[in-house]
C-alpha cells in the first residue's frame, strides 16, 4: 500500500483515497517520513502541488492556512494582483471554513487564482497552484463546509517556510531573490545586508563561489541562469568602494566564550554569527597574520581573490568582536584540551589543508623537483616562500586546486605549464570558467594520462613523469566514465617539477584519543544527527553522503565540528552554511543548554533534499535580455610573471542592475501538516 | 534597432526600450498606473500587461524590454478582462471619499478607472489598512488610498537621494512608512502620488485643483532655478507643482520649492510704505526720498549715497537699480552681498578662464564621467545641482569626489571624499592638480592649445610639495592619488565648487586653484564643465546687470565704457565708486550718509553687528523689503517691494540660463513692483516721467551688452534663453600661480546655507520652519564632550566679535575641530561671530 493518500505534486494526480496503491515517487523517494526524526508528515503543500499522506488531514482547513500565511507572512505587497488577490482568497477561504460560505466562493478561489497568473513573482502566483488542486479534488470538502455537514478531522501543526530555487540550491541559504531585487532597485547596501545575513564573506563568494545556485536558476528555463554570484560581488563591491561602514552592530557582550580552530570561512562565518550575538570569540589560527581566511587566503591565489579585500571582511569580523591569534596550531601550540578548559565552547573547523598522496612510484623517495602537494604550492606561492618550483612544471589533477597550480605557476615564472588528467575536459570536476581561464593564460593539457613513475637524473632531480595513456570505460559510482590504462601506452612528460593536485584532507592529528571525539574513515569528524529516512525506508543523505540534519555537536560535551572537516573537502558557501548552523547550536547551546535543530532547520534539509527548483518545468516569460557576464582582463599578459591582478573585473552599478531585472524571483511557500 | 510590431503597427527602437516606450512611439496606447518616467520601473500594478506571440503569459509593457520580431497585442477580450479585474482588485476597501480626496480631480486612478470602464466591484476582504500617519510634519498619509504604486519611495530614494519612504508590513496590511529623521520635506511623494495617499497638510482642504490657476514661473531661492508652477487663487498662492516633462528638474523640487512658498501670503509683509516708521503714501515716500538724494547730495555730492542691489531681485530690476544709481543719482557707490562670496569667484574665474560664470548648463553635469564637488554642498545651497550629480554617479555610471571639510548628503554616493582640515583647501587644489601631472592625467595637446602659460604650469605643479600637501589636509597619499585618478581617468570631468571656497577668506585665490584643476583636469574641454554654486537665486542676474562699482552691465569695465553708458543713458557717470567694504568704512567715517538697501538685509552679513551699528549712523536709510526687520525698525523710509510672485521678470541661473517668471498674484497690499520703485524715483529724480517698462528694459540691456549674444531663446512659457555653449578658444587660458594656504589654528566655526532653508527668506514661510525653527550648531561628538555639552543642550560660541548661544545638534558630520552653523537664522546670530567678509574663524565654545 502507498503511503500517500493523493497527489498532485508535479501537476501528476495520483488519487488513493478510494483505494490504490500507486505510488509517488517524490513521495517515496525525496520526502522524510518524519519532519524532525519524530512528528509524522501527514500532509505537504506547495508551490507544485499537494501531498497528502493522512487521509484524515482536513485539506480545507489547510488550504485556508496556507492562503492566510501566504497573505500574512510573506505576501510583499509590491504587486496588485498579489497584494490583494491573495487577500481575498484568505478571507473567502476563512469565510468557507467559518461555516459562512457560499459555492460562488469556490469560483471566486478559481477566479483570483486566475488573476494571481499576473503576479509580479511567482510567491502568491504559486501558492494558487495547490489551493486550486484542494478545489477541483477535494469540492465535496468544500461543500461539507459550504453545507455545514463538515466533519472534524485530525488536528494537525502546520509548519511554515518560504524558499526559492536559487536560495535552497544555495548551502548558505542566502536569500538571493531579495537581494537581487534590492539591486534592481539600486539599493546596494541593503542588498549586502541581505546577504550578510548568511553569507558573512559577500567579497569573496562574490568572485571565487561555484554558485550551485545558478543550476538552480529558472531564469534557465527561459534561457540563461541570474548571473548571481557577480551581483553579489557587486554589492559587496559597492561597500568599500563608496567608503560605507557597514552596518553590523554586535550585542551587548555576554560572558560565554568560543574558542574556534581556524580562521577559514567556516571559523569566520561561525565567529561573525557568534559575535552578532555578542559572544566572544577567539580564533586559533595557524597561519602567521596577514593570511586570515584560511583556504580562502592561501588557496585561492590572488587573481581570482584580491588580498585587501579579502582581509576586508576578515578585518570586519574581527572588528565586531572577534580575537584572531595567529601562528598558533592549536595540538601544536596549544592543546584542543586546553581551549576546551579556557573556553566554554570550542569549534573546530581547521579545514583540509594536506595534499592526499597519488600513489605514484618514488613520491615517498624526497626527489628534486617532486613537491608535497597543490595546497602547500599555493600557500609557498602566496606567502612569498620558495616554492621549488622550476622551469617546466606539471600538475596532476582535475579539480579547481589543480587549476589554481597551473595558472600560479605561470605566475610564478614557469615557462611550461602542463595539466595532467586522466580523464577528459568533460570530467574535470574544476569549474569549466576556470579551465577555460588556464587555456586563456597558455597552460597545456593532458588528458587521459595517469602518471605512474617519477623520471629522475643522477642528483635525484625530477626530469620528467612516466605516464600510461587512459581511455573511458563505463561509469562509475558518479556517473563519470571511469578511465582504464591502456596497455603498453607508456610514455614520459619532460618536467622539472611535478605536483599532486588531487584533493586535500582535513588534519586532525590534534583531536586526541582522550576527548572521544570519532573520525570517520574519510578523515572527517562525527557530529551528532537526526535520522531521518524516506517511505522506501532509506536514509537521507547530502550530497556528501553525510546524514541529512547534523546537529554539528561532537561525542564530547560543548565541543563542535564545522567546515570541511565535517562536511568532508568542499566549497566555501558550503563552509558557511554549515558553520552559520553550528553558531546557531551552540548559541541554543549556550542558552538553553541543548545543542538541537529547530522546525526551521529540518524543514530547510527537507526541501533541500526534496529538492525546489525543477529543470523541466516551463516558464513562460519574454527572453529579450541576455545574460550579462562580467568583463574581465584577457590576453596571456595577465598570467605574466608576478601578475596576481584580479582578472575579473565585475559589473558597473547599471550593468548590475540590469542583470538583476532578469531576476524572476521564484519564492515560493512550503508548508507541512505534521 | 529591434524592430517589433504592436497592434500590427511596425516600429523599430533602440535596443533597451521597453515595449510601453515602444507603444508610446507609434501612438498605441497602453494603460498604466505605476509607470513614472522618472524613477526605475516598479512592475507594481499589472495594467499595462500585453500579449506577445509565443509567450504563454501576459507580460507588462513597463518593465519589459522589446525584443527582433516580437508581434505584440495590446487590447484582446481577455487583456481587457484582466486588467478590469485587477482595477477590481486594487479597489477593495478603497474609500469612496473622493469629494472631499485632495487628489480628487488629479487622481490617476479615477482616471484609469474610468478608462477601462471599472463600474462595478466583484471582489469583497477584510479593510485591514493601518489609520491615517498624522504624525509627520507636513506630510499626511492616508493608507486605504494607497495603491502601493512605490512611486513616491522611488523618486525620494532615486532621485533626491533621501530614502525616508518604504515599504512595511506584509499583504494587504503593508503601508508606505517613513524613516522621519532621514526625510528631507522635499515634498515629491506628494507631487508623484498617483492618488490622494501622500498629502500636503499646508495644502489640505484649501483649494480645489480645477479651481487653481497655474503660472509658469522659477523658483528663486537658489541658483538653480526649477521651473515651477505657482498654482494661485484669489490672489494667493496655494501650492507649487512643476511639470515633469520641459523643467531641468524633470519636476522634482526640494522643501524650498515645494513647501517654501508661503512667506508670499505671510501676513507679516509689509504692505505699505513708511516714513520714520508712520503709514504713508507712495507718493510722500518717494517724495521724501527725492528730497534726501537732492539734499544730501547738494552738501557732500553724489558720493555720500550708496545702495545696494539684490540677487532677489530680477535681472531687469538690478538693472534699473544700477541706473537708477548711476544715471538719476549720480553715484557709483552700489554693491550686493554678491561681494562677499560669488564677486570673489567670479574675480577668479575671470582672469583665468575669462569665465563669467558656469561653462556649461547644468545638464552637462549628468553626463558626467567624474564629478569633483569641491567646498559645496549642493543638496544645500543647489538642490538642482545635487539631483544632476545623482543622475551622474548613480545611473549614468559617473564618479564622485567630493572635497569638504565636513561629510555632505552626497557623501553617501561618493567614491572619493576627502575630509580636509580648515583652511587647507588651496593645498588640497595644488596637491591634487600635482597628482594629475604625476600620474599622467594631463591631455597635453589640449593644454597647448589652450593654455597661454603652460611652462609656468608646469613649473608650479612641479614645485608642490605633496608630503606638505598631506601634512595640511590630514589626507593620506592613497587617498588623494584615487581622487586624481578618478578625475583624470574620466573623459568628461565636472567641477562644482561653493561657498566654501567662494566665501571665504582669499575666495578670489581659492577660485583661482579650482579654475586651475579645471585646466588640468580638461573640465573647459570636455562635456562635464565647470560650475560656481551662488548662495542666491539670482545672484547671477546680479552679477550680469554690474550691480557691482567695477563693471557696467554686461562685465564691462566701468572705467573703459562709462562713456559708452554716458552716451546711452543722456548723462554723466560718476568717477570711482565705493564696493561693500568701502560702503562700510565710509559709512563709519561719517561720509556715506545716505543708504539704500533694495532686498538686502546685512543682519546676514559676517560681522553683521559692525554692519549694524553702521546702519545706526547712517542719517537717512532707506528700506526697501518684502519683511519687517531690525533694519527696517531703523529706517527712514520703507518702501514695500514684492516676491517674485507678484511681477514678471527674468531670473539668470547659476548656469546662466534665463528664465521668465510670470506674474501670478498682484502685489499684496500696497506694495509695489520693485522694478517699478526704482523707475519712479529715476523719473522723479530726473525730472522726467518714466514708467518701468519690462520690455523696454529689456532692450535695453540687449542693446547695451553682449551677455546674450549668441544665445538661443525658446518660445515656451518662460522664454528660457540658453547662452552659447562654452569653448576655450586657443591660448585663452591662463593657469594662476597662487601660493598656498596659510593656516588656521584652533577649533573652527563655518558656516553655510541648511538644506532646509534658503538665505533667510524662508524663515518667514511657516512650513520650512515648522522641520527646522532654529539653527543648530553641529559639533563632533568629541569636540561635545570636551565642552561638556549633550545633544540639544546650549553652547557658548565666542569669536574675536562676539559671543553667541544656541542648541547643539552632535554630528558624525562634522569632524573633531570644526564646529558648523547655518546662517539662516538671524536669531541666532552667528554672523556677529564672523570677520568682516568671511565665513569661518576661530571659536571657543563653552556650555551654555
Amino acid at each position: 500500500m502507498s503511503q500517500v493518500a493523493f497527489s498532485s505534486w508535479g501537476r501528476q494526480v495520483i488519487d488513493n483515497r478510494q483505494g490504490g496503491d500507486a505510488e509517488v515517487e517524490v513521495a517515496k523517494k525525496k520526502l522524510p517520513v518524519t519532519f524532525d526524526g519524530e512528528k509524522q508528515i501527514s500532509a505537504f503543500m506547495g508551490w507544485d502541488g499537494l501531498i497528502l499522506n493522512d487521509p484524515n488531514v482536513d485539506v480545507v482547513a489547510m488550504a485556508a492556512e496556507y492562503a492566510e500565511r501566504v497573505q500574512e507572512d510573506y505576501c510583499c505587497a509590491k504587486c496588485s494582483p498579489g497584494r490583494k488577490g491573495t487577500r481575498v482568497m484568505q478571507d473567502t477561504l476563512a469565510r468557507i471554513v467559518s461555516g459562512k460560505g457560499e459555492e460562488s466562493d469556490l469560483d471566486t478561489i478559481e477566479n483570483i487564482a486566475e488573476l494571481l497568473q499576473n503576479c509580479k513573482c511567482t510567491l502568491c502566483q504559486t501558492s494558487a497552484t495547490p489551493i486550486v488542486d484542494t478545489v477541483k479534488h477535494f469540492r465535496d470538502d468544500y461543500l461539507a463546509y459550504i453545507n455545514g455537514t463538515a466533519k472534524e478531522k485530525k488536528a494537525v501543526d502546520y509548519k511554515v517556510k518560504m524558499t526559492a530555487p536559487c536560495q535552497d540550491k544555495c548551502p548558505s541559504h542566502i536569500d538571493i531573490p531579495a537581494y537581487i531585487e534590492a539591486i534592481k532597485n539600486r539599493r546596494f547596501d541593503e542588498s549586502l545586508s541581505i546577504i550578510r545575513e548568511s553569507m558573512p564573506l559577500p567579497a569573496v563568494c562574490g568572485r571565487v563561489c561555484p554558485h550551485p545556485c545558478e543550476t538552480a536558476c529558472r531564469r534557465a528555463n527561459v534561457d540563461d541562469p541570474i548571473n548571481i554570484m557577480v551581483l553579489k560581488r557587486t554589492a559587496s563591491d559597492y561597500e568599500w568602494q563608496h567608503n560605507h561602514q557597514p552596518p553590523m552592530i554586535s550585542k551587548p557582550k555576554r560572558d560565554k566564550t568560543v574558542a574556534i580552530v581556524g580562521a577559514g570561512p567556516a571559523g569566520l562565518a561561525a565567529a561573525y554569527y557568534l559575535a552578532l550575538e555578542g559572544y566572544p570569540c577567539t580564533i586559533y589560527e595557524a597561519l602567521p597574520e596577514g593570511f586570515g581566511g584560511g583556504m580562502i587566503a592561501v588557496g585561492i591565489p590572488a587573481y581570482r581573490m584580491p588580498r585587501h579585500i579579502l582581509q576586508r571582511d576578515v578585518d570586519i569580523i574581527s572588528a565586531m568582536g572577534v580575537e584572531i591569534i595567529y601562528d598558533t596550531r592549536v595540538g601544536t601550540d596549544i592543546s584542543l584540551m586546553e581551549l576546551k578548559e579556557k573556553f566554554d565552547a570550542v569549534l573546530m573547523a581547521p579545514g583540509a589543508h594536506k595534499s592526499k598522496p597519488m600513489g605514484v612510484e618514488g613520491e615517498d623517495e624526497g626527489y628534486k623537483g617532486f613537491l608535497e602537494g597543490g595546497i602547500e604550492f599555493l600557500r609557498e606561492a602566496y606567502m612569498g616562500k620558495p616554492t621549488g618550483m622550476g622551469k617546466k612544471v606539471c600538475v596532476v589533477g582535475g579539480g579547481n586546486t589543480a587549476i589554481d597550480c597551473v595558472r600560479v605557476a605561470l605566475r610564478e615564472g614557469a615557462d611550461d605549464s602542463i595539466l595532467l588528467y586522466r580523464r577528459t575536459r568533460n570530467e574535470m570536476p574544476a569549474d569549466s570558467w576556470e579551465i577555460d581561464g588556464a587555456d586563456e593564460e597558455g597552460v597545456q593539457f593532458e588528458f587521459l594520462v595517469l602518471p605512474k613513475k617519477i623520471i629522475v637524473d643522477d642528483n635525484r632531480q625530477v626530469t620528467g613523469v612516466e605516464c600510461v595513456r587512459m581511455e573511458l570505460g563505463e561509469p562509475d559510482d558518479s556517473g563519470r566514465r571511469r578511465p582504464q590504462p591502456v596497455e603498453g601506452s607508456e610514455f614520459v612528460v619532460e618536467c622539472d617539477t611535478l605536483i599532486p593536485a588531487i584533493g586535500q584532507d582535513p588534519e586532525l592529528s590534534f583531536i586526541t584519543e582522550d576527548t572521544g571525539i570519532e573520525i570517520t574513515r574519510w578523515n572527517t569528524v562525527v557530529t551528532k544527527f537526526v535520522a531521518q529516512k524516506n517511505a522506501a525506508g532509506r536514509d537521507l543523505n547530502d550530497e556528501m553522503g553525510n546524514p541529512l540534519s547534523r546537529v554539528l555537536v561532537t561525542d564530547m560535551d560543548g565541543v563542535f565540528a564545522s567546515g570541511d572537516a565535517e562536511i568532508g573537502p568542499l566549497t566555501v558557501v558550503a563552509c558557511v552554511g554549515n558553520a552559520h548552523r553550528a553558531a546557531k547550536v551552540i548559541q541554543r547551546w549556550f542558552e538553553e543548554g541543548e545543542a538541537y535543530l529547530t522546525d526551521e532547520d529540518f524543514h530547510e534539509d527537507i526541501l533541500t533534499h526534496l529538492g525546489v527548483y525543477d529543470k523541466d518545468e516551463e516558464v513562460p516569460w519574454l527572453d529579450a535580455v541576455k545574460r550579462f557576464d562580467q568583463k574581465e582582463v584577457h590576453g596571456k599578459e595577465r598570467a605574466s610573471e608576478g601578475n596576481y591582478n584580479e582578472v575579473e573585473l565585475g559589473f558597473s552599478d547599471t550593468d548590475a542592475v540590469i542583470e538583476a531585472e532578469r531576476c524572476l524571483r521564484c519564492y515560493r511557500v512550503s508548508m507541512i501538516a505534521v | 534597432m529591434v524592430n517589433l510590431t504592436i497592434d500590427g503597427r511596425s516600429v523599430s527602437v533602440p535596443k533597451g526600450t521597453t515595449i510601453l516606450e515602444a507603444a508610446r512611439q507609434v501612438d498605441v496606447h497602453i494603460p498604466t498606473l505605476c509607470w513614472l518616467e522618472k524613477v526605475s520601473t516598479t512592475g507594481a500594478c499589472r495594467i499595462c500587461a500585453v500579449e506577445i506571440e509565443g509567450v504563454d503569459r501576459a507580460m507588462t509593457a513597463c518593465d519589459t524590454p522589446v525584443k527582433d520580431g516580437i508581434v505584440v497585442t495590446t487590447q484582446s477580450d481577455k487583456l481587457t478582462k484582466s486588467r478590469k479585474q485587477i482595477m477590481e482588485l486594487i479597489l477593495v476597501n478603497h474609500p469612496l471619499d473622493c469629494p472631499v480626496c485632495d487628489a480628487g480631480g488629479e487622481c490617476d486612478l479615477q482616471d484609469v478607472c474610468y478608462e477601462l470602464d471599472v463600474t462595478r466591484q466583484e471582489f469583497k476582504a477584510e479593510d485591514v489598512n493601518p489609520a491615517v500617519i498624522d504624525h509627520w510634519p507636513l506630510i499626511q498619509q492616508v493608507p486605504n488610498r494607497c495603491i502601493l504604486c512605490e512611486k513616491c519611495v522611488k523618486v525620494c530614494y532615486e532621485l533626491i537621494g533621501a530614502d525616508a519612504l518604504f515599504v512595511n508590513d506584509k499583504g494587504d496590511r503593508a503601508f508606505i512608512d517613513k524613516k522621519v529623521e532621514n526625510c528631507t520635506y522635499c515634498g515629491n511623494c506628494v507631487s508623484v502620488c498617483p492618488t490622494g495617499t501622500m498629502i500636503s497638510k499646508p495644502f489640505k482642504f484649501k483649494a480645489r485643483p480645477w479651481a487653481l490657476k497655474k503660472v509658469p514661473s522659477v523658483c528663486t531661492y537658489c541658483p538653480s532655478q526649477c521651473q515651477i508652477d505657482l498654482n494661485v487663487k484669489d490672489n494667493e498662492v496655494y501650492r507649487v507643482t512643476s511639470n515633469d516633462k520641459g523643467t531641468t528638474n524633470i519636476g522634482n523640487l526640494c522643501v524650498g520649492g515645494f513647501f517654501g512658498y508661503g512667506y508670499i501670503n505671510n501676513k507679516k509683509r509689509l504692505t505699505e510704505p513708511t516714513i520714520e516708521q508712520n503709514s504713508v503714501s507712495w507718493d510722500r515716500a518717494f517724495e521724501r526720498v527725492v528730497t534726501d538724494i537732492e539734499r544730501i547730495k547738494a552738501e557732500n555730492g553724489a558720493a555720500a549715497i550708496a545702495g545696494f542691489g539684490s540677487p532677489r531681485l530680477s535681472n531687469e530690476e538690478n538693472y534699473l537699480f544700477q541706473k537708477l544709481f548711476r544715471a538719476a543719482i549720480g553715484s557709483n557707490n552700489i554693491d550686493t552681498e554678491a561681494r562677499f562670496g560669488a564677486q570673489r569667484a567670479l574675480r577668479g574665474l575671470e582672469k583665468g578662464l575669462g569665465l563669467h560664470g558656469a561653462s556649461h548648463t547644468l545638464e552637462s553635469i549628468a553626463d558626467a564621467d567624474a564629478i569633483l564637488v569641491f567646498g559645496a554642498d549642493p543638496s544645500a545651497e543647489a538642490p538642482g545641482v545635487d539631483w544632476k550629480i545623482q543622475d551622474a554617479v548613480r545611473r549614468n555610471g559617473g564618479k564622485l569626489v567630493i572635497a569638504n571639510m565636513r561629510e555632505i548628503h552626497l557623501t553617501q554616493f561618493a567614491n572619493s571624499q576627502l575630509t580636509y582640515k580648515p583652511g587647507s583647501s588651496a593645498s588640497l587644489a595644488k596637491g591634487l592638480g600635482r597628482l594629475l601631472m604625476d600620474r599622467g592625467h594631463l591631455n597635453e595637446d589640449d593644454l597647448k592649445r589652450t593654455v597661454s602659460n603652460l611652462d609656468e604650469l608646469k613649473t608650479d605643479l612641479s614645485s608642490v610639495d605633496l608630503d606638505k600637501v598631506i601634512e595640511a589636509t590630514g589626507l593620506n597619499r592613497e587617498a588623494l592619488e584615487l581622487a586624481a585618478d578618478i578625475i583624470g581617468n574620466a573623459d568628461n570631468v565636472a567641477i562644482i565648487f561653493g561657498s566654501d571656497i567662494s566665501k571665504s577668506s582669499f575666495g578670489t585665490s581659492k577660485t583661482a586653484l579650482i579654475a586651475n584643476l579645471a585646466i588640468l583636469s580638461g573640465a573647459l574641454n570636455s562635456g562635464g564643465g565647470l560650475f560656481p554654486l551662488d548662495e542666491k537665486g539670482n545672484t547671477q542676474g546680479a552679477l550680469d546687470m554690474g550691480v557691482y562699482p567695477e563693471d557696467l552691465p554686461g562685465f564691462q569695465s566701468y572705467s573703459e565704457n562709462k562713456d559708452k553708458f554716458s552716451k546711452a543713458w543722456s548723462c554723466v557717470l560718476p568717477d570711482g565708486g565705493l564696493d561693500a567694504d568701502g560702503i562700510l568704512q565710509e559709512i563709519e567715517a561719517g561720509k556715506v550718509r545716505f543708504l539704500y538697501l533694495a532686498a538686502t538685509n546685512p543682519q546676514s552679513f559676517s560681522n553683521s553687528s559692525r554692519w549694524m551699528k553702521a546702519l545706526e549712523k547712517v542719517e537717512v536709510l532707506v528700506v526697501q523689503d518684502i519683511f519687517p526687520s531690525e533694519v527696517t525698525a531703523l529706517a527712514t523710509v520703507v518702501l514695500p517691494g514684492c516676491s517674485y510672485a507678484e511681477k514678471t521678470g527674468s531670473f539668470t541661473a547659476l548656469d546662466q540660463t534665463v528664465r521668465s517668471a510670470n506674474q501670478a498674484i498682484r502685489p499684496v497690499g500696497k506694495s509695489r513692483e520693485d522694478g517699478a520703485i526704482f523707475a519712479e524715483l529715476s523719473g522723479r529724480l530726473s525730472k522726467t516721467s518714466v514708467a518701468f517698462s519690462l520690455a523696454g528694459t529689456k532692450a535695453e540691456i540687449l542693446e547695451l551688452t553682449a551677455l546674450y549674444e549668441g544665445a538661443s531663446t525658446l518660445d515656451d512659457d518662460r522664454r528660457t534663453c540658453t547662452r552659447k555653449a562654452y569653448q576655450a578658444a586657443d591660448q585663452s587660458l591662463n593657469y594662476q600661480l597662487i601660493t598656498e594656504d596659510q593656516g588656521v589654528e584652533g577649533l573652527q566655526l563655518l558656516v553655510a546655507t541648511s538644506s532646509g532653508h534658503f538665505g533667510t527668506t524662508s524663515t518667514w514661510a511657516a512650513a520650512p520652519l515648522e522641520v527646522e525653527p532654529e539653527g543648530m550648531i553641529q559639533v563632533n561628538i568629541e569636540d561635545a564632550k570636551g565642552a561638556g555639552v549633550a545633544d540639544g543642550e546650549l553652547l557658548k560660541l565666542t569669536s574675536a566679535t562676539g559671543t553667541i548661544t544656541g542648541k547643539v545638534l552632535v554630528s558624525g558630520k562634522i569632524p573633531q575641530g570644526l564646529v558648523f552653523s547655518p546662517n539662516n537664522f538671524i536669531a541666532l546670530g552667528v554672523q556677529q561671530l564672523m570677520p568682516d567678509g568671511e565665513n569661518m574663524t576661530s571659536v571657543q565654545i563653552a556650555k551654555g
